[in-house]
């Protein structure tokens, strides 16, 4: 896509974060970004076309920023953007009901001299709240054209479209007192006109001591001025106590509040839920659920210690029973006092709920017990099953096919409507393979070889296998992510987080690289500081499993029992809060402050939904496909040459001995780095077969999986750490993770010993 | 105008008052233990800071202020002694003496200030209040508190951030942190979590610190 940038102006959309930037860049250009109900989604500049202007004009989203005096690497992104100097049009993106926050912005860029367009979105959101805009006052006082929009439904675009071309530059002027004022003049001097943008805005910007702005300006204005912009600063500093970017912010926000108390109405009442939703949700989903959560919570435990102890089926029920009882009695009563008098919306009430310091942590329980049956169980279990052995099958045996039925759930039977008679593409694709070319050719065994052939193995693997648990994961991400619960979450762990030199923010990150590593060290770029990024790359390659290969250890530990799934998570949470702790004392740098927005519980889109999960789990196969081809083929190559079993001899002493593991074992942490779960798998089926007849050592699978999943990150996500972190920071990291993941095993394997 | 030797006399009459509820004459003479006691007492009274009723002594409006003052002055000197220059208890009572004379109503106050409007002496009797410890009361003190003192639930508007760390600051005042801005406090455990306007914010324990607020 490439657009004559000379003679076509730009749009550049601009906002505070989570007000909808990414949904009204999709409605213009057709292009769509990644859209969430979490703040600093947007880390990347997306530009896609406008047809709606002559010869069509290119849009940019930026990121979200609250002040166009930058404090991170994405405002800073969003302010150069505007700084550029070309002919362009802003459209500022405003969140209706936090019309405050918006028009701190709409000054600045006044002050910049560009011509805005004032988007009033989520403008239901705002009736709901009972309060009301008066947009032609604003209109009035601004002298810019305003429209109001509902993005997510597509309410309010015509006008949207018909204004852009008469964005207008902000009639306002705000008198920051004689000192600055003359602080300005003085820098404006300097300045002399020396960049496209308006003097006033850089000369208020420099007195604010914006750094990155400074060094922006170093090829444009002779060298001593600076010196000379710093001694006018110092002289306007000393007036005030207060740094002068503090100053000129609360000038800047007196004369926000004073334009917003002649615009905006409150109505007074809110729009209140009908009162039958209302006992509806109270007296009935809110005891039902409660109840289920106590019992869930009891079952899960007693299948964790059922190992060790063996509990009779009534106690277990008694048990199981009384504690539901008491959860939805606790909860039924304390939403009714808090919440149901009061009139709180059930929005309103979910969103707390979810962050309450008491009942929060049995549902975020509950809700990650309900990602694993879905993730886990139906995503990697059903679906897997299915698509690997039935779709794909063998090469060499065709599977037995399958039927179209549907489950009667009341009178437990299955109606089967046909029998399909399918031996599985590779069956299909083997047998085409032996018309031309025989069974022991080298070029039938690259493709179709049961241990290592591009299409049995490396294909089959990535859509039957990968593929639907990353999709259902992404699914099952995008819940929490659009129901506003991610930043809740953030909430709930930020003080667990400070222990390990992170804060609250990193949740999106860590909970993410559940899903993908490599895509969760990319997002690392929303955290605040150096350290924090660095200290979160490490966790991230050390101790979170990705979803394929959770999936499949969960399913290999989960089918052995509770307890080593128990063990198994606390080792990685202990040897993450464990290294995390550690690395937050050696690394240097403070840890930075947690304060962020929480955007409102709302009820997620489901189309929304699934179209970003499809743009993740696309982006996803395009990264790992041929990954795991190459991967594949780098083994096929290894066995032929004998190469794999020169490592193996290698390796040896240390995982026969150290690690208490089979040689053949070696092959999969090899596998391991070119997928995490790949290596898993592999590993499982040696144990497999080494313990054939009397079933696998459940000791040895524990310190194997703890190995695989602590050991190096895949080949994806290392050269993203690349990217991201630094060469030098990412072999550091590496140096580490590898013998420390082995020197785990050992440990695991001598504690396992005593039991 | 009486002298330190007349002041003595008044704080006795106080403290006695103080412990006894009334004062009388014989006990005053004997604690007072100087052989002109009763000259002085008859000094009082013709300068009108005294009565003598039925064998008691009884301080008039003028004479209670003047010892309260003298009172204030003794105390306050005692808390200073005590808690900043760390003096002894015997020398810290005999210097208190001497400072209860020459203290002029300007450093009292100023004392006073430095101590925080302290309400009671090292021994535990109380100080009597001056004006400027009602203003403080009135003005100040239990009016403006770090947002760490505000109760879950309540309202509150914030009257100044206070951090060494600028970047802090910043980063507050572009979320549309500033003082004037009204707040409701929504729970303070796991992590703060504010409501302004229609936006809700997460801060760490450490920047609600820093943020003063005042009821409203």
């Amino acid at each position: 896509m490439h657009i004559d940038t000379t003679n076509t102006s730009k749009i550049a959309l601009v906002g505070n974060p989570n007000v909808g930037k990414s949904v009204i860049f999709g409605l213009l250009t057709g292009k769509y970004v990644t859209v969430s109900n979490y703040p600093g989604t947007t880390v990347e500049v997306s530009r896609g076309i406008y047809k709606g202007l002559d010869g069509g004009s290119e849009v940019i989203d930026t990121p979200g920023a609250n002040s166009l005096i930058p404090l991170s690497e994405d405002e800073a992104v969003a302010r150069d953007i505007l700084l550029e100097s070309y002919n362009k049009r802003i459209v500022q993106v405003v969140d209706a009901k936090n019309l405050r926050r918006g028009l701190l912005i709409t000054t600045q860029i006044a002050e910049m001299g560009l011509p805005v367009l004032l988007v009033l979105n989520m403008w239901d959101e705002l009736l709901d709240r009972g309060m009301n805009v008066d947009i032609n006052a604003l209109q009035g006082s601004l002298k810019i054209p305003i429209v109001k929009t509902i993005a997510t439904h597509k309410v309010g675009f015509r006008e949207l479209f018909h204004s852009i071309p008469h964005a207008s530059v902000p009639e306002l002027r705000i008198n920051y007192g004689k000192f600055i004022e003359e602080g300005i003049s003085h820098v404006c001097r300097i300045l002399n006109n020396a960049t496209v943008v308006n003097d006033r805005a850089l000369a208020i910007m420099l007195l604010s001591h914006d750094e990155s702005l400074e060094k922006k300006l170093q090829q444009k204005l002779p060298p001593d001025s600076f010196q000379e912009i710093a001694r006018i600063r110092e002289d306007v500093q000393k007036h005030f106590s207060n740094p002068l970017s503090y100053v000129i912010s609360i000038k800047r926000s007196q004369f926000v509040d004073n334009l917003i108390e002649k615009v905006t109405t409150s109505a007074g009442n809110e729009r209140e839920a009908r009162p039958f939703t209302r006992g509806v949700f109270f007296f009935f989903l809110v005891p039902l659920f409660a109840f289920f959560i106590g019992y869930k919570l009891v079952s899960l435990l007693l299948f964790t210690i059922s190992m060790k102890l063996s509990i009779p089926d009534l106690l277990s029920m008694i048990l199981q029973l009384s504690a539901g009882g008491m959860m939805s009695l606790c909860f039924t009563l304390y939403l009714y006092e808090t919440e149901f008098k009061t009139r709180k919306k059930i929005s309103e009430t979910l969103g707390r709920i979810t962050m309450h310091p008491i009942a929060a942590f049995p549902l975020l329980i509950i809700i990650l017990w309900a990602v694993y049956k879905w993730v886990g169980e139906f995503g990697s279990g059903v679906c897997v099953d299915f698509l690997e052995s039935k779709i794909f099958g063998s090469a060499e045996t065709p599977s037995d096919g399958f039927n179209i039925c549907i489950y009667i759930p009341f009178i437990k039977k299955i109606y089967t409507f046909t029998h399909i008679n399918f031996a599985g593409i590779n069956y299909y694709i083997g047998l085409l393979a032996q018309k031309i070319i025989s069974k022991d050719n080298l070029i039938y065994e690259l493709f179709l070889n049961e241990q290592s052939g591009l299409i049995q193995v490396g294909l089959t693997y990535a859509i039957a296998i990968v593929f639907p648990i990353v999709g259902f994961f992404f699914l099952a991400f995008g819940i929490m992510e659009d129901s506003g619960y991610l930043p809740r979450l953030a909430v709930m762990v930020d003080k667990i987080f400070k222990q390990i030199g992170l804060n609250g923010k990193a949740v999106l990150p860590m909970v993410l690289g559940l899903g993908c590593d490599t895509m969760a060290t990319m997002t690392t770029r929303i955290l605040n500081t150096k350290k924090e990024r660095i200290i979160a790359t490490l966790l991230l390659a050390l101790a979170i499993p990705c979803s394929a290969q959770l999936g499949v250890i969960a399913s290999v530990l989960g089918s052995i029992s509770g307890i080593y799934f128990a063990a198994y998570a606390l080792i990685i949470c202990s040897q993450l809060l464990f290294v995390g702790y550690l690395s937050s004392k050696i690394l240097p740098g403070a840890p930075s402050d947690f304060l962020m927005e929480i955007p409102p519980f709302r009820m997620p889109k489901i189309s929304n939904i699934f179209i970003k999960t499809f743009y993740r789990v696309n982006w996803f196969m395009k990264e790992a496909v041929p990954l795991f081809v190459l991967g594949t083929l780098v083994l096929f190559v290894a066995t032929k040459l004998g190469v794999l079993s020169f490592v193996e001899r290698m390796g040896k002493p240390v995982i026969e001995h150290f690690l208490g593991l089979p040689v053949e074992a070696t092959r999969g942490f090899i596998l391991g780095f070119l997928r995490r779960d790949y290596g898993a798998v592999s590993i499982f089926k040696v144990l497999e077969e080494q313990g054939k007849g009397h079933g696998i050592d459940p000791k040895q699978l524990l310190v194997s999986l703890v190995v695989i999943t602590l050991f190096i990150p895949c080949i994806a996500n290392f050269f993203v750490m690349i990217k991201e972190r630094g060469a030098k920071n990412a072999f550091l990291m590496f140096a580490f993770i590898l013998p420390y993941s082995i020197l785990i095993g050992g440990l695991l394997k001598i504690v396992l010993r005593v039991f | 105008m009486i002298e330190s030797c007349h002041e003595e006399l008044l704080e006795l009459i106080w403290t006695i008052e103080e412990e006894h509820g009334e004062t009388e004459k014989e006990l005053l003479i004997k604690k007072e233990g100087s052989s002109s006691a009763e000259t002085y007492l008859q000094t009082l009274v013709d300068n009108g800071y005294i009565l003598l009723k039925n064998n008691n002594v009884i301080l008039t409006k003028k004479g209670q202020a003047e010892a309260r003052l003298i009172i204030r002055r003794h105390r306050l000197a005692e808390r200073l002694l005590h808690d900043v220059l760390e003096v002894k208890e015997e020398s810290m009572d005999s210097s208190a003496c001497e400072f209860e004379h020459f203290l002029s109503e300007e450093v009292t106050t100023s004392i006073c200030t430095l101590l925080g409007h302290p309400s009671t002496c090292p021994h535990g009797k109380s100080i009597p209040p001056g004006d400027c410890c009602v203003k403080t009361n009135k003005e100040i003190q239990p009016v403006v508190f770090p947002l760490t003192e505000l109760q879950t639930g309540k309202n509150a508007k914030i009257s100044y951030i206070v951090t060494k760390f600028h970047g802090r600051l910043d980063r507050l005042s572009s979320m549309g942190l500033l003082p004037g801005v009204k707040i409701h406090l929504h729970q303070k455990y796991p992590t703060y979590v504010i409501q302004m306007g229609q936006t809700q914010i997460a801060i760490d324990s450490t920047v609600a610190r820093d943020i003063y607020v005042r009821h409203g």
